[in-house]
Formats: structure tokens, sequence, C-alpha cells
């Protein structure tokens, strides 16, 4: 589909004379395609925006990193002044700091796009922040995209049956809950669970993400180790999350059971279960999964507490730390990391509705 | 096998309001014999909405059945009434015994399902051994009303008015059913899909040989369609006959007011 896109504007202009052939015929006739190439069109335009004022505005923060890795080093290693003026030069060299601010971008950008590099780090230089970032990202993945995953679907459920039997007491138990809970920050349930499971039972873990005494591999034991580690991060996460998507998912099914579809799905004498999915479920479930998309921006900034409080190695730590050495590219990587995943996750789920949902159309 | 399909006795329905009950159906006594179509006519208000509600079971707070009776007979099961089965017994009756035809304006179809996925689901529920003859049955009943096969594989929002309306009517005898009620089955339309409407209602009768009872406020349907006529006002039936009988020598002086009200072509309303 994407591979018609360059020649519109070339067939364009040879159109007139058979109107029924050509790139804009065929999209006219294939509304869908039309809409997904223009949709991917946008992605890209967003996804450049946003690295563009990503990049500016952390050029903006006052602090020079370089000065204070040198700083670093000389109090580590007693560098003599000489030496340091030569090592500024070289540093700002490899950091990309050297010429005006638009350079600097145009260079970051060429380095970043063509060759996915985005700079030494410098907590841990010489390794490029592309390497520190992907060694913490498959922890934040592991840990919050399945707990982001495990919510949502929990709570869309609890929230469509709470919905479905409101006026009952589980209903009204499981919303009051809700909206008392859910907006309780991750952390402090953390403390809690830590509280409960870990100090005062002593069964789980409360930090790091395996046991140093088992090394890392596709082994059982390892396996087990990660899971048994990640129970309480995990669950902090979920407890909170699923109460928010309840809540969310009550208020869009209760409109829909007043709906003439669901009297008359009734007097069908279906099942009650089929009629929540088939029929009620299904026609309001669809806000929720746009913002499952948008839900996912939080995996890689919401719960940087909820790493550091357990100590996780994942991009949440990562970019605590990289915060406190003003170390730039790190911080720049997992930004951009977040806008890349936040685009692309909205942009599948954007492409995905038409299937989803008959009514959903985006062209005339 | 008695020849009455329902029997309604005493049938008394009220809405509680914090100023007490307000009484919509008021003792109503009525037979509806089998095979006939059966009218029920009367104004805004008059309770005969409520009255099919009732019937069907589909009555949701703040609306009450207060008294009264309704004997249901079913063809080869036993007689059972209406108001005191429950659960999986009332589930089970619904659709093959006892069915509904809401009014097409109203958005009774699922948006996001297709037509015959609409009567694949009453069909699988309540006749499971009908699966392999759906692909059959779905265009042949489709037909009946006057539709095309390929009407199957559309949402509700591609069809007309009078399109959801004959779907609805090919859904409501999908399985034979021994009693459809229809909830004003024309209003909304326009006169000459009403009169579509109509000749495909009647027809239904002579093919599935259902019993059809029939809400409308509009006289001229009930002139058309109906064998007999119940006239409602005010929760109360003031006259119940023969519709030529009715027409020609109405009783009451209520239903011959609304027999005035009928529009007459060449006549001005001074």
């Amino acid at each position: 589909m994407t591979a018609d896109a360059p020649p519109v504007v070339a067939v364009d202009k040879s159109q007139d004379s058979a109107p029924s052939r050509g790139v804009r015929a065929w999209l006219s006739r294939h509304p869908l395609a039309a809409y997904a190439i223009r949709r991917v069109g946008i992605y890209f335009v967003e996804l450049w925006g946003a690295l563009t004022i990503a990049f500016f505005f952390f050029r903006l923060i006052p602090g020079d990193p370089v000065q204070t890795l040198i700083q670093t080093l000389q109090q580590n290693y007693m560098y003599n002044q000489q030496a340091s003026t030569e090592l500024i030069a070289r540093y700002q060299q490899e950091f990309g700091l050297t010429g005006n601010m638009f350079s600097q971008y145009v260079k970051y950008m060429e380095k970043l796009v063509l060759h996915g590099d985005l700079g030494p780090s410098l907590i841990n230089y010489p390794t490029p922040a592309q390497d520190v970032i992907l060694r913490a990202l498959p922890w934040t993945i592991g840990l919050l995209g399945i707990s982001a995953v495990l919510s949502w679907i929990l709570g869309v459920l609890l929230g469509a049956i709470a919905g479905w039997r409101r006026g009952k007491l589980g209903s009204a138990i499981a919303t009051n809950l809700s909206i008392a809970l859910s907006h309780v920050p991750y952390f402090f349930v953390a403390l809690i669970l830590v509280y409960i499971f870990a100090y005062s039972m002593g069964v789980l873990p409360a930090r790091s993400a395996y046991d140093s005494n088992i090394s890392p591999g596709i082994t059982p034991e390892f396996i087990g180790s990660v899971l048994k580690y990640g129970l309480l991060p995990g669950l902090s996460i979920v407890v909170i999350g699923t109460l928010s998507w309840i809540l969310s998912t009550r208020m869009l099914m209760v409109p829909v059971l007043g709906e003439d579809y669901l009297v008359y799905a009734e007097a069908k004498g279906l099942k009650g279960w089929r009629i929540l999915t088939r029929y009620a479920l299904r026609n309001c479930y669809l806000p929720q999964i746009t913002a499952f998309g948008i839900s996912l921006g939080f995996i890689f900034n919401g719960n940087v507490l909820v790493e550091q409080l357990f100590n996780y190695p994942g991009l949440g730590t990562t970019l605590v730390t990289a915060i406190q050495q003003l170390d730039f590219n790190t911080i720049l990587g997992v930004t951009d990391i977040a806008i890349f995943s936040v685009l692309t996750a909205v942009l599948l789920l954007d492409l995905l509705l038409p299937l989803l949902d008959p009514r959903v159309k985006y062209w005339k | 096998m008695s020849d009455s399909v329902l029997e309604i006795k005493g049938l008394e329905v009220a809405y509680s309001t914090n100023r007490g009950d307000v009484k919509a159906v008021r003792g109503i006594d009525l037979d509806v014999r089998r095979g006939e179509i059966l009218g029920i006519a009367g104004e805004s208000g008059s309770g005969k909405s409520t009255l099919a509600v009732a019937l069907l079971r589909l009555l949701k707070a703040p609306g009450k059945v207060t008294g009264g009776s309704v004997l249901f007979n079913p063809a080869g099961r036993s007689p059972v009434d209406l108001l005191k089965v429950h659960g999986e017994e009332l589930r089970v009756l619904r659709w093959s015994a006892l069915s509904y035809l809401p009014q097409g304006s109203m958005s009774s179809l699922n948006p996001v399902m297709r037509v015959q996925d609409q009567f694949k689901d009453v069909i699988l529920e309540h006749a499971p051994d009908r699966k392999n003859s759906l692909h059959e049955l779905i265009p042949r009943l489709l037909g009946q009303v006057g539709l095309e096969p390929r009407v199957a594989r559309m949402y509700p929002h591609e069809l007309s008015g009078g399109m959801k309306q004959r779907v609805l009517m090919a859904i409501a005898v999908a399985l034979e059913p021994d009693l459809v009620i229809a909830d004003e089955p024309t209003t909304a339309l326009d006169v000459t899909i009403q009169r579509v409407i109509l000749q495909s209602l009647a027809d239904l009768r002579t093919d599935f040989g259902v019993t059809l009872m029939v809400i409308s406020h509009d006289m001229g349907v009930h002139a058309q369609l109906a064998d007999r006529v119940a006239v409602m006002y005010e929760g109360q039936l003031v006259e119940v006959g023969d519709v030529r009988q009715v027409f020609k020598d109405p009783q009451d002086a209520y239903t011959r007011q609304l027999i005035e009200s009928i529009p007459k072509v060449g006549r001005r309303a001074s």
C-alpha cells in the first residue's frame, strides 16, 4: 500500500485523459488504503516534530555536561588543567556539542535516523547511550508492558461487569473502591505491598530484578527468579491500573445499557454473558483501545518511582541516574524512545479501529 | 388445544413515582386468538406500549405489574402464566414462542453486527440444530420480506428505515413463534413504505401462521391489517371487536373520535 504513495504527485498531472486509471482513481476506490497512507504520513510528521522539540528542549536546560564530566574526572583521577582544555574540545566533539545549535541538531538527527546512534552516554562513558538504554529496555517492557496489558484486560472486563450489574452490591463495592483508590500513586501501593509481603511476612523480595546468585540465562531457575522479583512491582502497577480502567469502562458501559438494541437482545432471549460482550461491551470499548495506546507512554516515564523503589534495572532507573548526572544523550534517548513507542502504538491502533468497528470511517 | 394464544385477565401495570403509583394499565381482560391479527389502538399515553412491554416481560423499573395474570399457550408446550416465569424458563420461551417486532426507526439492531449475525445468534440460541441450514435459511427469510440476500452481509447503518423494519420482521418470524408482539411497526416510515410493510406483515401471517398483536396509534393501520381491534383509553379497554364491526358501528364515543381522526382524501379540515 505504502509503495504506491510516492507516485501520487507525478501521476496527478497526466491524469486528466484517463480518469478511471492511475493512483488517484485507485485511491478513491480504496478509501481504506488511502486513509492508511495518509495516516502513516501524518505519523512521520508527528515523529519528526516531537523528536525535534525534544532535542531543542533539552538543549535549553542550563548546565554544561562536559564540564560536569571533567569535574568528575578531575576529582577521580587528578587530571591537570592543561590536559582538561584539550579534553574539553575532544569531549565536545564527541558529545556533538560543537557548532551552533542548528548544526548540532542536523548532526544529531542524522546519526539518530541513519545509524540509530544517540551519542556516547556520560554516566557510562564511553558506552553509547543506545546501549545503556537497550540494556534497561527489556526489563521495563517486561515489567511495565506486561503489567499495563494485564491491567487493561482485567480493568475492561471487570468494568464491563460492574456497569452491567450496576445497582447490585458487588458493583457498588467495585465502583466505590475504584473511585477511592484509582488515583493513589503507584509507589504508595508499592510501599504498602513491600511492607506487607517483604517486611512483615518476608515472603517476597523487594529489591532488584532477580536473585544475584543465579546467573542470567534462559534457565527455569532464572525465569522463576525474575517472576518472583517482578511480582511486587508488577502487582503495585496492576492493582491501581486495573482500578482506573474499571472506572472508565463502567462509565462507557452505562449509557449503552439504555440502548434499544440491548432491550432487543434481551427480548431475543440471549444469554446474559453474550449480551454483555457482543451487544454492550462491543459497542463501547473503542475509546479504551485508544486510551491504552496513550497509556503506554506512562510505561516509560510514569512509573519511574516504582522502578526506583524496587531498584529495578529498567528505563526509569536509568532515566533518574541520567538526570542526576546531566547525561544529555541518555535523557534525550529515553525521551525519544517514549515518543517513538507512543506514536507507533497510537498509529497501529488507529489503523486497527476500522477493522474493530464497522461504524468507524475516516473517509467521506 | 385452546384457541387462545394469550388470555389476559385483570392485568394492571403501574409506574412508581415519589408521589405514589401511576397506573398505566388498569385491569385489562383480553384474549388473543390463534392465527389472528389483533390491533391495539389508542392515543399516546393510553397504556398500549406499556401493555406490550409488560406482555413481553421487558418492563423495567420503575414500572411494575401490580395485578392480573397472562396465560400463554404455546403450541407443543404446557401453558404458562407469563407474569410468573423467571430466569432460564423465561429465556427459553423468548423468540421461539414469544417474539417481538420493535419500531424500525429505533436502534434495535446492534450497530456493530452484520445483519446475518443478528439472525444467527438468536437462531443458534434457541434452535442449534439449524446451524447447517443457516446459509439458505437467512436469504429465504430476507426474501420473504422482499429483501435481497446481499442485505445479510450489511451493517444496520447501511440500511434505510424501511429496510431495517423488514430485517426486524424477518428476524421476528425466524423461529416461527406462536405470538409476535409488534410495537408501532409502521411509525416513522413514509406512507408508501408503510403500505408495503403492512402487506409484508399480512403475508407473514399467511406464510408462517403466526399470531400477531399489533400496537399502533394509527387507525388506518388497523383498518388495513387487523382482524380484530381493541381500543385503549387511559389504561382501560373501551372497545374490542371485529375490525369491520368496530369501524362500521363504534360503540364507544372515544372509538368514534379515533375513527374520525383518519384523514380522508378530498375532505379539508374545517
